[in-house]
């Protein structure tokens, strides 16, 4: 069982995957641009602009998920001292900062037709904001320390910090009377979005999650290289 | 139609610049993380190099990793 999560079947599960993610990403793009831009509705009061929501909203999820996976694997690093979940946080959090950026930058720009200005200090965004700062303070980490076992512990206390901005992202537009719309689509609940905008919404949702785990697996094949680029000479 | 596609009634800049900026960026990422991956991949066979004929062979029976970019290395050239 653990001799098939060694690195060198994980690296050949990894090749596997990603000319797997190469061969369908670029049909699901298309179908997903085509439903975005093309067939899904205008919206009855925000009319076109509406569509930035289906890069919007994507953006935000994988940013706050990307997060929220770091958060676990660094409080389980912390307890079961696993160094796989070191490398693969190490790979999550630049496609999460990425996604965050993302969200805010694209935000913004919808931000300006619909309320009248490109920011404000409103509760979710400022949040945001936060996880961002998050993320930049998690990512220099690994860019600025050398020792490893000290890197394991500042970035785990910065994704433990960090971890406490995810609710206050979720629920923001709940506790605090902001700009932001409440959300539309509920786990539990039913959604206040019409099938038509849903279906672009999930496959353009599956487009972003396709192309960050192709960069993931990318981004953990060349952790596993430099891991084997350091052994080499001990074998 | 396309005029009607490119303005999207007045919307149109936000919306493309917003489609624009996750493509473009998405983009840059993809290939940086290509390029960063291939120089490892060759600073690994660089590596692989200096080592001794009996050292190199003892490296590539025992890890697949070795074998596997060594594979994609010689497929590429």
């Amino acid at each position: 069982m653990f001799k098939f999560f060694s690195s060198t079947n994980i690296y050949l599960i990894i090749q596997k995957l990603v000319k797997f993610i190469n061969s369908i990403f670029f049909l699901i793009l298309i179908i997903g641009l085509t439903f975005a831009l093309v067939l899904s509705p205008p919206d009855y009061l925000q009319g076109d602009a509406v569509r930035i929501m289906y890069v919007h909203v994507p953006s935000a999820w994988i940013g706050l998920a990307c997060f929220f996976v770091i958060t676990l694997l660094s409080i389980l690093n912390y307890i079961f001292k696993i160094k796989n979940f070191y490398f693969i946080n190490k790979s999550i959090a630049p496609i999460g900062l990425l996604f965050t950026c993302l969200a805010i930058a694209t935000g913004s720009l919808w931000g300006q037709p619909t309320w009248g200005t490109w920011w404000a200090w409103d509760a979710r965004l400022t949040s945001m904001l936060a996880l961002m700062f998050f993320y930049i303070f998690y990512i220099l980490t690994f860019k600025l320390l050398n020792n490893e076992e000290l890197i394991i512990k500042v970035s785990s206390i910065i994704a433990i910090v960090g971890s406490i901005n995810l609710p206050i992202i979720k629920y923001s537009v709940e506790w605090w009377a902001t700009l932001h719309q409440p959300a539309s689509i509920k786990i539990t609940g039913s959604s206040t979005i019409h099938s038509e905008m849903m279906l672009p919404l999930m496959v353009m949702l599956l487009v972003f999650l396709l192309y960050a785990a192709l960069i993931f697996l990318m981004k953990y094949k060349t952790e596993i290289i430099r891991i084997k680029k350091k052994n080499i000479k001990r074998n | 139609m396309i005029l009607k596609l490119i303005t999207m009634n007045g919307y149109g800049v936000y919306v493309w610049m917003s489609f624009s900026i996750v493509f473009i960026s998405c983009a840059f990422v993809y290939f940086k993380t290509k390029k960063t991956l291939k120089k490892y991949e060759q600073e690994f066979l660089k590596e692989l190099q200096t080592l001794t004929l009996e050292e190199k062979n003892k490296a590539l029976e025992t890890s697949k990793v070795a074998q596997q970019i060594l594979t994609i290395s010689s497929k590429v050239n």
